[in-house]
């Protein structure tokens, strides 16, 4: 009896006790804390992480070569001030900010650019662009201090572009004397950057912290002492955590919206992050010659049978807009965005009645069967609904279609090399936001393209000849009044194929403590929030509206 | 008894290396790292590199021999996600694991023993009815859900708990109740069989005899020998738990091999998955193998059969 006495006492007190830490935590408001679905390789070295986690993690610490635009999104002025392309566009001039340095003290140069540059293009880098990087750059030059020079291999008309965060990570700055000094492993335990907050601790599969610097920051001087990534795989528990002020930020779904409102929690939106498309792959092959999928009167009824309002009023729960043409966002450059604007409520509109006389004029009044491969690509689980959606709309115009779900990890591989598996059928997929549509338009439909939806180089069709002439005319113009019509020329073959398909624009979707960070605005089209913590008020100097 | 040790690792020996082939090839059948790490746009010249810098272009017969020939010197390569050798990986969240695990099994203890022998003292009672339900609940209901529900209660509602992740007493909590949870059903189901066995035997009726009092017989007398069925499955229940904690590493962000196993199947990670699950291979044969020696040094029955 005495033991039992002795034992539940005990677990009284052990749970009384253990009250305390949670209080402490909950309590403190100098520390900015985010939930994360993931934190990626967490791995503190710019060359071993792909483009998302490293703007969720690693954009803290280090700055980029070419920024954003804060407020339309895009590119913008980075650890560069400013930049020249040259006469001939094979070089690029950057002009680097007077008076930066790392969080060890020393001045960041053009020779940290440099030095940078070649790290990332480096045969061990996993960074995503780090491929295309090693195509594109001849040699690099350091002019001065602040000044470095690209040479680039050809005219690559948005070079910078692909130096900023807003598109990849290889613009990011490392310091060269520290890394030469220290070594990589070093590093990797103990980074040292530019930006506006230092490495403190990594715990894997746990959490990241940082601390502010305690000098003004070009990117914004943080208003929190400590930031803390949290890695909480599960989104409930991430907005409970939110909730209960554990967090003050979580990454979230958009199936959480209706949760996270109803809970008295903030959603905080960021527009033109992905666009969700549909594809038919392989058209072109002599094997689906007759697939009724070969008539462009089906396809564009097709997209006609999708009521895209319905998607995002039911799907996306009111957080998506209609999209623009594919690969096209309204901080896109070297695009009449008003056209598009025009384009997207004509071309895209729902119209059954429309849809199925096309169907009847192709031959196809019964329907047909349709194989389609719904999957997600990571970070947006919610592809997986609008595919659904999409199948329901396209049964609704008589359609049988056979749905595929498949795993993203399952599926990636069957879309390059031979697509023998896909050949004929319609699948999801995504694009992720960037400024400028021309690389996602040659990895897509470009002959010479991982996916070349149009032809290959032996098999090149009229449309895919057409398309590929359009393509290059874009990349080879220097005069940039004349690349923005040769760009909608290229969207416009791409929008009447009706083979790459725009279903919605998506955004990033975040939930909000408003007793633990005050309002402020995300960079549109870049859904992490590595460059924005800086710049995240307390609750008290920025009341939520 | 050393022969009896040596042949049972002799057994494990061979049961690892089946492992290690099986999960070889289970690996490589659903997708390749490469695919994961490219962009949209990169091409097949790309892939290529990448497979090259990742050590995938062998052919797959020649990965297997470099992958078995590292293991038998405890070298079981580098994580292509983490750039650090995957032992290292493990062994860095392997801790996490295991302090959740004690912890859990001494909850079900805590909560399947007393509800067993009250089942079994009063079969066919309501109280065995109310045992029996919370047996069926425990299994029915997903570690999940489970953990969800008492995050809301326990965190959102009353806000005595943290939600979720390690840290100090407080944060076990949660995490322990799920993971516990569904080893009591099992538990509570085999002491109370185990307790029907003892009190319908002689020596009980024997103590009755004596005079001495129910509480004595069943707890002291009784229970103590119904528990060696329950001590016996010991390294079941401790496998049950590193190798179940998956979801409850999941929904409580808490970093453990559970969740490192889940990483690395999603990131189709070959070195990685081949050294989590090669290690809690390990680790399993390893507590199994403790128990039946305990076991066979108990009942000499057991190491001369």
């Amino acid at each position: 009896m005495l033991i039992r006495l002795r034992v539940l006492v005990g677990s009284a007190l052990w749970l009384l006790v253990a009250a305390f830490p949670h209080l402490a935590t909950a309590a403190d408001t100098d520390t900015l804390i985010i939930a994360l679905d993931t934190l990626g390789a967490q791995v503190m070295d710019p060359i071993l992480d792909t483009r998302a986690p490293h703007a969720h993690y690693q954009a803290p610490i280090w700055d980029s070569l070419v920024g954003f635009d804060l407020e339309k999104g895009g590119i913008g002025p980075g650890a560069a001030e400013r930049w020249e392309r040259g006469a001939d566009g094979k070089s690029w001039t950057f002009f680097l900010r007077k008076g930066q340095r790392f969080h060890n003290g020393d001045p960041v140069t053009a020779h940290d650019v440099k030095f940078s540059l070649e790290r990332i293009m480096l045969p061990e880098s996993l960074s995503s662009g780090a491929a295309a990087l090693r195509r594109a750059v001849d040699r690099i030059e350091v002019l001065d201090d602040l000044t470095v020079r690209i040479h680039t291999k050809g005219v690559i008309p948005h070079f910078a572009a692909s130096l900023s965060r807003a598109v990849f990570m290889e613009g990011t700055v490392m310091p060269k004397s520290y890394i030469e000094k220290v070594g990589a492993k070093t590093f990797r335990d103990k980074p040292v950057g530019s930006g506006p907050w230092k490495f403190v601790r990594n715990v894997p599969g746990d959490r990241i912290e940082y601390e502010a610097v305690d000098y003004p920051h070009w990117r914004g001087t943080p208003q929190f002492k400590r930031m803390t990534l949290l890695l909480v795989p599960e989104q409930s528990t991430r907005l409970a955590m939110v909730r209960t002020g554990e967090a003050s930020i979580a990454s979230i779904g958009p199936e959480a919206l209706k949760e996270v409102r109803a809970g008295g929690m903030k959603v905080v939106t960021v527009p033109g992050t992905m666009q969700a498309v549909y594809q038919f792959w392989g058209l072109y092959r002599p094997e689906v010659k007759g697939s009724p999928l070969n008539d462009v009167r089906v396809r564009e009824a097709l997209s006609l049978a999708i009521d895209r309002q319905q998607i995002i009023d039911h799907v996306m729960l009111g957080e998506a807009r209609m999209p623009l043409p594919f690969t096209v966002y309204r901080y896109s450059i070297d695009v009449t965005i008003p056209r598009w604007e025009d384009w997207s409520k004509t071309a895209l509109r729902y119209d059954l009645p429309r849809a199925k006389k096309l169907l009847a004029e192709a031959g196809h009044a019964n329907g047909f069967r349709l194989t389609f491969w719904n999957t997600a690509l990571p970070g947006t689980p919610f592809m997986v609904q609008i595919g659904e959606a999409v199948a329901g709309f396209w049964e609704k115009l008589g359609v049988k279609v056979e749905m595929k779900g498949v795993e993203w990890g399952v599926f990636d591989p069957m879309s390059r090399g031979e697509q023998k598996g896909l050949v004929g059928t319609a699948s999801m997929y995504r694009t992720a936001g960037r400024p400028e549509p021309s690389p996602r338009y040659i990895t897509t439909l470009n002959s010479k393209g991982v996916q070349h939806l149009f032809g290959e180089p032996d098999n090149c069709p009229a449309l895919c000849q057409e398309s590929d002439k359009a393509y290059e005319a874009v990349v080879s113009e220097r005069d940039d009044a004349k690349r923005l019509a040769a760009t909608n020329r290229m969207l416009d073959v791409a929008a009447k194929s009706w083979i790459v398909v725009p279903i919605v624009e998506g955004m990033g979707y975040w939930a909000i403590n408003p007793k633990r960070v005050g309002f402020f605005k995300p960079i549109p089209g870049r859904h992490e929030f590595g460059d924005v913590a800086e710049r995240m008020p307390r609750p008290e100097q920025r009341p939520w509206p | 008894m050393q022969r009896y040790i040596l042949r049972r690792l002799l057994q494990g020996a061979v049961l690892l290396f089946v492992l290690a082939i099986v999960i070889f090839a289970l690996a490589r059948v659903t997708g390749n790292p490469a695919d994961l790490l490219l962009p949209e746009d990169a091409t097949r010249e790309d892939r290529a590199d990448l497979l090259r810098t990742l050590g995938l272009d062998r052919p797959v017969h020649e990965q297997l021999v470099v992958f078995l020939s590292g293991a038998v010197r405890g070298d079981l390569g580098q994580s292509i996600r983490y750039r650090k050798p995957a032992v290292e990986v493990f062994f860095e969240r392997l801790p996490n694991t295991l302090t959740l695990v004690p912890l859990s099994l001494i909850a079900a203890i805590l909560v399947s023993v007393p509800l067993g022998v009250l089942a079994a003292v009063h079969r066919g009672t309501l109280i065995d009815r109310c045992c029996g339900a919370v047996a069926v609940l425990g299994i029915a209901t997903p570690p999940f859900w489970l953990g969800i529900v008492l995050i809301y209660v326990f965190s959102i509602q009353l806000g005595w708990l943290p939600s979720a992740r390690m840290g100090g007493p407080s944060h076990y909590v949660l995490p322990v109740v799920t993971l516990s949870a569904f080893l009591v059903a099992g538990m509570m189901r085999l002491v109370r069989s185990s307790m029907l066995e003892v009190l319908d035997s002689e020596f009980v009726k024997l103590a009755r005899i004596k005079g001495l009092s129910q509480t004595v017989v069943v707890w002291k007398h009784c229970l103590r020998n119904a528990l060696i069925p329950v001590v016996t499955l010991f390294g079941v229940f401790f496998a049950l738990l590193v190798t179940g904690a998956i979801v409850t590493e999941t929904v409580f962000a808490w970093p453990g091999v559970g969740r490192l196993t889940y990483e690395a199947v999603i990131f189709r990670d070959y070195p990685l998955l081949q050294a989590v699950i090669l290690l809690k291979g390990v680790i399993v044969l390893g507590v199994n193998l403790a128990v039946d020696v305990l076991y066979a040094y108990l009942d000499p029955r057991v190491r001369y059969a």
